[in-house]
């Protein structure tokens, strides 16, 4: 007999974030588009996804816990471009672990209360990250700060804002920002299968004169992660790009948690009116400028990258044109899948292994997962709501549509006196398959291409200097009331070492000093 | 037989669809005669002796006793059914000579010729331009069709028709359109937002009746975008797609 280590209080933690969740998920279901592919078996590979996160997530998330807590590995990638900062962890992260655990509610396969500890766990690893991550605006999500995603400190802010290069309709860097924005997004709408999880947007932040700064993140560009770029994307030079944006005469009314946004009037590429460029990852201190030494550097660096895009893109089309179904199927669901790598890569533990293969606890129900019931499945459990589990007393009216349904099974506060429960999938990953070919021990960081080894041991060496004790509770608050410090001055300077306008400034400047220094 | 906890459910109504109730029921039917030969508590089946009980070929059965009954699946990616076509519903028009296709929606709103334009449909605009944009139409339908253009490059004033709204099938080729015409998804798919990206005029969720490769089209781009509130609200807001008299 088992019974299990939860308590009342975590049971009813866990059933809010549920609650949340589903509500949200449910939001986004109807005021967002579907997905559809021709190319892309896309809703059977997303169900084949959300499997392997049911049955991995908590080992895995375990294991990075091992090596660090989730509030550590907030600390250690605030200043840094990665999935982590992403719809991967705004909304994917739970809403996947949750929606393979529905559907397999709804097929008779565990109960409800089945996995428990693990439910709880995830949710929990999930909310303290967000919370660290996420401190500046206290929001667990964009969705609770009223659709925003305004994350970043001040300090980064302003070299942001310092640093963009002054654009108009016509001119060249205008142009070139256009068709680079253009090739790259659509290079990585490819590259993740015809999804949106390589790319993000976040903010606005306000910018002053009725401009707002929109940040466009975008990931896994280059050879690393993704098996289906080993020896593709070669000429591809950074893996990771921030694109720095700013809008006039466009407010951005909702930047949600798949990192969509909306804006009055509707955004237009003639209001871009200034644009940055960066690269960082885990191994660099903080956001490095990329072309962006000049107006004409910056031009010439976007079309170069352009091209390249476009060659890149052209080639991977014809390798995934070339691919088996179950290939594609393969490639789609671990993009969906690994969308928390980035966890791994942070705490210096990641294996190609754990995150590239699908576990055959869920390999064994990819029979059923055609494109007619993946397309069903999937529906069923986002909107309409139409499963068993979904439906609730009649009294009920959910949010959003009045109806009596919920997306999500909560845990029943019964579960404290069952004398038989089944807490969790396991200790240990079970064996994983794959149709794609073995991934190639070949990855491009800020710091050179190196083989995972290497990459895992430079990580867990590497302290970010703002990251150290002596800074890394120096948050947006703490500055409010010590700007005019030695420490908040130091603080900035370590942020603003690559900055064209800002190197050495220093802590005290405010909006309009910096609007000042700055080109736009 | 053995019980599911499911089984017992004040306030199930069904699982909706046929194919979710003919696998789901499978599925739980499974699960109940493992869980009985297993002869162990529910506790410590679910996650030790049903991985090996519940397995990849039990579960195939279930594929293949649909299919034995006649039923065959409705395909989304053109690979499914091109590599199972014993299993998928045949692709609407996949057999046809491109150039003798023509999308034929039931829902097109079409006029008699005036001025020198018939309106042969309509669509969900995705960005307001000055003018509205005219070219010669083609379909790209299929990876073979998008293979031949980037073998033999798309012909200046394509505007292409397109039943994917995705962003991926016609991805090396896209920026070479000087228009879009997508039978399916909104202006927020990612087609819809790829095109606003290039800058080049979109209209997604259209409906359109008797265009042919090689016809001189119209889309009326310089109508107002459809916005999310629209799609919320339900309120009508298409442009229109001509089809030019010589």
């Amino acid at each position: 007999m088992t019974r299990t280590n939860l308590d009342y209080s975590k049971i009813l933690i866990t059933n809010n974030l549920m609650r949340n969740a589903g509500e949200e998920t449910y939001y986004l279901g109807i005021t967002r588009t579907v997905q559809e592919s021709k190319f892309f078996p896309v809703s059977a590979y997303v169900m084949l996804g959300y499997l392997n996160a049911f049955y991995r997530y908590p080992t895995l998330l375990r294991k990075i816990e091992k090596h660090m807590p989730p509030e550590e590995i907030a600390n250690r990638i605030r200043n840094a471009t990665s999935k982590v900062h992403s719809m991967g962890i705004n909304w994917c992260m739970v809403n996947f672990y949750l929606l393979g655990r529905e559907m397999l509610i709804n097929m008779g396969v565990i109960r409800p209360h089945d996995a428990s500890e693990d439910l709880v766990y995830v949710l929990d690893f999930w909310r303290r990250f967000q919370l660290a991550s996420r401190r500046e605006d206290g929001h667990i999500t964009c969705k609770e700060g009223g659709h925003r995603s305004q994350y970043l400190p001040e300090r980064r802010v302003q070299v942001y804002h310092a640093d963009l290069h002054a654009c108009e309709e016509g001119d060249a860097l205008h142009s070139a920002a256009d068709k680079f924005l253009a090739a790259l997004s659509q290079y990585v709408v490819l590259v993740a299968c015809e999804s949106r999880v390589c790319m993000t947007n976040h903010g606005p932040y306000n910018l002053g004169g009725n401009r707002e700064l929109l940040v466009r993140d975008f990931f896994d560009l280059a050879e690393g992660d993704m098996p289906w770029l080993d020896g593709l994307a070669t000429d591809v030079p950074h893996a990771r790009l921030t694109v720095t944006t700013a809008v006039k005469n466009t407010s951005f009314y909702i930047v949600d948690d798949w990192g969509s946004f909306e804006s009055k009037p509707d955004y237009k590429a003639e209001n871009l009116c200034g644009v940055g460029l960066y690269t960082s990852d885990e191994l660099s201190e903080t956001q490095i400028p990329v072309g962006m030494g000049s107006k004409e550097e910056l031009t010439e660096t976007l079309e170069r990258y352009t091209q390249i895009f476009k060659d890149t893109t052209a080639k991977l089309w014809k390798r995934f044109a070339a691919y088996k179904r179950e290939q594609l199927m393969d490639a789609g669901a671990l993009t969906y899948f690994n969308i928390i790598k980035d966890f791994a890569h942070i705490a210096g533990c990641y294996e190609a292994d754990d995150w590239n293969k699908i576990d055959v606890r869920a390999d064994r129900f990819r029979p059923l997962l055609n494109d007619e019931y993946g397309n069903q499945v999937l529906g069923a459990l986002f909107v309409p709501l139409s499963c068993p589990s979904h439906q609730v007393t009649p009294y009920t009216m959910m949010q959003h549509s009045n109806l009596p349904k919920r997306t999500y099974s909560p845990l029943s506060a019964a579960l404290l006196d069952e004398d038989d429960v089944a807490p969790t999938v396991g200790d240990q990953l079970y064996p994983g398959i794959t149709y794609l070919p073995e991934k190639v021990d070949r990855y491009r960081t800020t710091q050179g291409v190196m083989g995972l080894a290497e990459l895992n041991q430079r990580t867990r060496d590497f302290l970010p200097a703002l990251c150290s004790d002596r800074f890394k509770n120096l948050d947006d608050t703490w500055v409010k009331y010590h700007y005019d410090t030695p420490l908040a001055d130091e603080l900035y300077k370590v942020e603003q070492q690559y900055s064209r306008k800002l190197k050495g400034k220093g802590a005290s400047l405010s909006r309009d000093d910096v609007n000042a220094l700055a080109d736009i | 037989m053995a019980s599911l906890y499911l089984d017992s459910n004040k306030y199930e109504d069904g699982e909706g669809a046929p194919i979710l109730e003919a696998y789901h029921s499978a599925t739980k039917a499974l699960v109940r005669k493992k869980l009985l030969e297993s002869k162990q508590s529910w506790a410590n089946f679910v996650f030790s002796s049903s991985y090996d009980l519940i397995n990849t070929a039990e579960i195939l059965q279930i594929d293949q006793q649909v299919l034995e009954s006649g039923y065959r699946f409705t395909s989304s990616a053109m690979i499914s059914a091109f590599e199972r076509p014993d299993a998928y519903k045949p692709i609407p028009g996949a057999e046809k000579n491109s150039d003798e296709f023509s999308f034929e929606h039931s829902g097109a709103i079409t006029t008699v010729q005036i001025g020198g334009r018939e309106q042969r449909g309509q669509g969900d605009n995705v960005v307001k331009y000055k003018a509205n944009t005219t070219g010669v139409a083609k379909y790209f339908r299929s990876i073979q069709d998008v293979a031949n253009a980037l073998e033999n490059g798309v012909p200046a004033d394509t505007i292409a028709i397109i039943d994917d709204s995705g962003g991926t099938l016609t991805a090396p080729i896209l920026e070479q359109f000087k228009g879009v015409i997508c039978a399916g998804g909104t202006v927020r798919s990612h087609l819809g937002i790829l095109t606003r990206e290039y800058g080049i005029p979109c209209l997604m969720n259209s409906k359109v009746n008797g265009i042919r490769n090689g016809d001189r089209i119209e889309i009326e781009v310089s109508a107002p975008a459809k916005t999310t509130e629209a799609y919320q609200s339900g309120q009508e807001m298409s442009v229109r797609v001509w089809r030019l008299i010589a």
